[in-house]
């Protein structure tokens, strides 16, 4: 234990005399949150669209109103006698409302009255988006202003759980936090471990006293704990800048990620014990810990529609587990019963991974 | 221009020209490394980003039991957005589904809902949504009241809609609705990956452009050779152009791989030219390597430089809307998209591609693409020379 201890420390020293290693390990997964916690979003609000009022009635009038007045859109000005096709070919708007000569007069005489929404379809996604709010303030016209008054027989109340006024951050910024938390501490840990094999200093861990065991331990016990530090700077951001809290028992969260930091901490010894060479070791941690968590866990689109062919790989994918229980304890609050499974998971990938660097380490030896 | 055939000419550039098109022909590694990787990138991204929401899984309580609420179940379930999960007896067990994750939706079918819709009271379902991604809530919401819509018109076409009609007093100062119909250009099929294929190309040509130009920047450094570089009659302008000449050929040979394969495997359409697409990419190839040129002259090693690529490419990539779209950034991040060549060159692909706007109306985009390329460039040539103090 005293030497796991005084490996530990050493490694501490080392890395607060690196600048550049703690503004990896402190500085550099806060902006990151920051950043991309609030510039990731696929709900996109204030769309410019072009309209075309060809009516140019009060009435008509109103309804342009309607779509000015909505969160989601944005009126540019566009000339009547231009085709719309010219605003989204030249990139001024993303979708354009053509409403007909006539259209006040139809209204008043109570007849339906046809209205075009032109979508730039080019993003999908975002056209999906415009269609639905389009439908949505038109709906909310015809009942103030028109005879939308017509009961329907079935009503839909939509309720928002969880994330009531569905703000992008709130989900987002858990998700960023476990990019973080899988990306730097392993980074840092496979750095020193490549160090020491590519300035050979490991040969002066081999000829002392200490076991391998004892070496990986405190080795691992350092980046946990410069995890541990990283957690609570991310969190304090979560609880402030992204308001979010914990919905329910944090016992979950909390043990999760003591296994998560000892996880992903072992994944980048087992790295840079494997690979002595610091830039190729780095390259193996961007591989596994970004872009496998960044793509293949639900950080931005849900792993449902990764192809079959591919999908399968996330079940190994230890940041899937671990999204799902910090999403599960900072929005639904569900807790030991919905997430146990996975923190046993996460538990198990770890110690295989410990293993694995015991295994490469336990000799002590150079290889031949 | 009589100059600047000289300088192009002279006997110093044409020499270095051959040295770096030497060393590089000899990096099988890199240029393996720029063909291959990318390519796998550019598929690999494509086919993970997708944003559809399709099959959202739903928990149904029906508390009716009725032929009338089974209608609006398989209603429901029958389109390709909702896909039955099961049934639940009571909230408590449909709300711990969905905190488990187990269903993404639930509807909650009242005990009265086939006796009054009978009698032509209107009825209201309760539908649940998980909405932790505010995106699919917001497109399963559309989902939702377009299936109910319809739903309706069934019911009103069934006849039963008759006794609804009833109820609102039939006036004659009754006001006519607007209907709102949409049409989708440009990509009717709402095919996800033509957004993102686009976008992902832009972030690969100026993520593996800074690198490469990082690397093989700085590789001049640490083997100590870039003494003599200086030492020699040729001037830093000279060097810098000679060794950014072979790093734009081999990205250029990529961009040519990756727009093949935009082609070939995510058949996206080519509206516009193709001149313009390729004079877009070399603009932005060469934005990526300014960038890169401007790390190494801060940095001592390929390592240092790797380091250093870490702070910068988050800002790039993030601040882009490569891969989300960019009104969504937050206005303070705007000033940093405004001079993004990540977003500048994935406008272009995207509006020549798939819109096939041509330079008439993109100019404003190569503009800002040449200055951060020019800007880029002299900055580097403007530190070569003191990055040795």
């Amino acid at each position: 234990m005293r030497r796991i201890l005084a490996q530990t420390r050493k490694e501490l020293t080392q890395l607060v005399r690196d600048k550049m290693a703690l503004a990896l390990a402190l500085v550099l997964p806060c902006t990151q949150l920051i950043l991309m916690g609030s510039a990731i979003s696929l709900t996109v609000a204030d769309l410019p669209i072009a309209v075309q009022d060809l009516d140019d009635s009060p009435t008509s009038r109103t309804l342009i109103d309607a779509f000015r007045h909505s969160n989601t859109f944005r009126i540019v000005p566009f000339a009547v006698d231009r085709q719309p096709e010219t605003a989204f070919t030249s990139n001024l708007a993303r979708a354009a409302l053509i409403i007909p000569a006539r259209f006040g007069r139809d209204i008043a005489r109570g007849v339906t009255s046809p209205v075009q929404m032109l979508i730039d379809a080019s993003d999908s996604n975002t056209a999906r988006l415009v269609s639905g709010y389009a439908a949505e303030v038109t709906a909310a016209w015809n009942a103030d202003h028109g005879g939308g008054a017509r009961v329907a027989p079935v009503q839909a109340a939509i309720r928002f759980w969880y994330n009531p006024g569905r703000s992008s951050k709130r989900f987002y910024g858990p998700g960023i936090f476990v990019l973080g938390l899988s990306l730097f501490p392993p980074l840092l840990a496979s750095l020193a471990s490549a160090k020491e094999g590519e300035q050979k200093t490991i040969l002066q861990v081999y000829v002392s006293s200490i076991s391998a065991h004892e070496f990986l331990l405190g080795k691992i016990l350092t980046f946990v704990l410069v995890s541990f530090c990283e957690c609570l700077l991310l969190l304090t951001l979560l609880f402030t800048y992204f308001g979010l809290n914990f919905a329910g028992d944090p016992t979950c969260f909390i043990v999760a990620t003591i296994f998560y930091a000892f996880c992903v901490c072992s994944f980048g010894t087992l790295i840079g014990s494997a690979i002595p060479n610091q830039q190729v070791a780095m390259q193996m941690v961007m591989l596994g810990g970004f872009l496998l968590v960044f793509m293949l866990s639900g950080l931005i689109y849900p792993i449902q529609n990764v192809p079959i062919q591919i999908r399968w790989l996330s079940n190994f994918i230890w940041g899937r587990y671990y999204i799902d229980i910090v999403r599960d304890a900072l929005l639904e609050g569900g807790g030991w019963p919905a997430q146990w499974w996975k923190v046993v998971i996460i538990a198990f990938t770890g110690s295989v991974f410990y293993t694995m660097s015991w295994r490469n380490m336990r000799r002590m030896q150079l290889k031949a | 221009m009589k100059k600047l055939a000289q300088f192009f000419l002279s006997y110093r550039l044409r020499a270095l020209l051959r040295k770096e098109f030497a060393q590089m022909r000899r990096d099988r590694r890199l240029i393996m490394s720029l063909c291959v990787f990318p390519t796998m990138q550019l598929l690999l991204f494509t086919l993970v980003l997708n944003a559809t929401v399709s099959n959202l899984k739903l928990g149904i309580i029906d508390d009716s039991r009725t032929p009338e609420s089974r209608g609006l179940t398989s209603t429901l379930t029958e389109s390709k957005s909702f896909k039955l999960a099961g049934y639940y007896y009571s909230t408590e067990k449909l709300g711990d589904a969905i905190s488990r994750g187990d269903v993404d939706a639930g509807v909650i079918i009242p005990f009265t809902y086939a006796k009054d819709l009978q009698r032509g009271h209107p009825v209201t379902v309760q539908l649940l949504l998980n909405a932790m991604n505010a995106n699919t809530a917001a497109i399963a919401q559309g989902y939702a009241e377009g299936v109910i819509g319809t739903y309706n018109a069934t019911l009103e076409q069934g006849g039963l809609h008759a006794k609804f009609l009833q109820i609102p007093v039939s006036d004659i100062s009754r006001r006519g609705v607007a209907r709102l119909s949409g049409a989708y250009l440009y990509n009717p099929g709402l095919v996800a990956s033509w957004f993102v294929v686009t976008g992902i190309f832009g972030l690969l040509l100026v993520m593996n452009g800074a690198m490469v130009a990082s690397t093989s920047m700085v590789k001049e450094r640490e083997a100590g050779t870039i003494e003599q570089l200086l030492m020699s009659p040729a001037g830093t302008y000279e060097i810098i152009v000679a060794k950014i000449a072979p790093l734009f050929l081999v990205l250029f040979v990529m961009v040519a791989f990756a727009i093949t394969l935009i082609k070939i495997a995510f058949d996206v359409p080519f509206q516009g030219s193709i001149f313009t697409l390729l004079s877009g990419s070399a603009l932005c190839v060469l934005a990526g390597i300014g960038i890169g040129t401007v790390i190494a002259t801060f940095t001592h090693s390929a390592f240092q430089a790797q380091l250093t690529s870490f702070f910068v490419n988050p800002l790039f990539t993030t601040a882009s809307g490569a891969i989300t779209p960019a009104e969504a950034i937050p206005n303070w991040l705007q000033p940093l998209v405004k001079i993004n060549p990540i977003r500048h060159f994935s406008v272009i692909a995207r509006s020549s591609m798939i819109k096939g706007s041509g330079l008439e109306t993109l100019w404003p985009n190569f503009l800002v693409l040449s200055i951060f390329a020019f800007i880029m460039v002299s900055a580097s040539v403007w530190r070569f020379r003191k990055q040795l103090s």
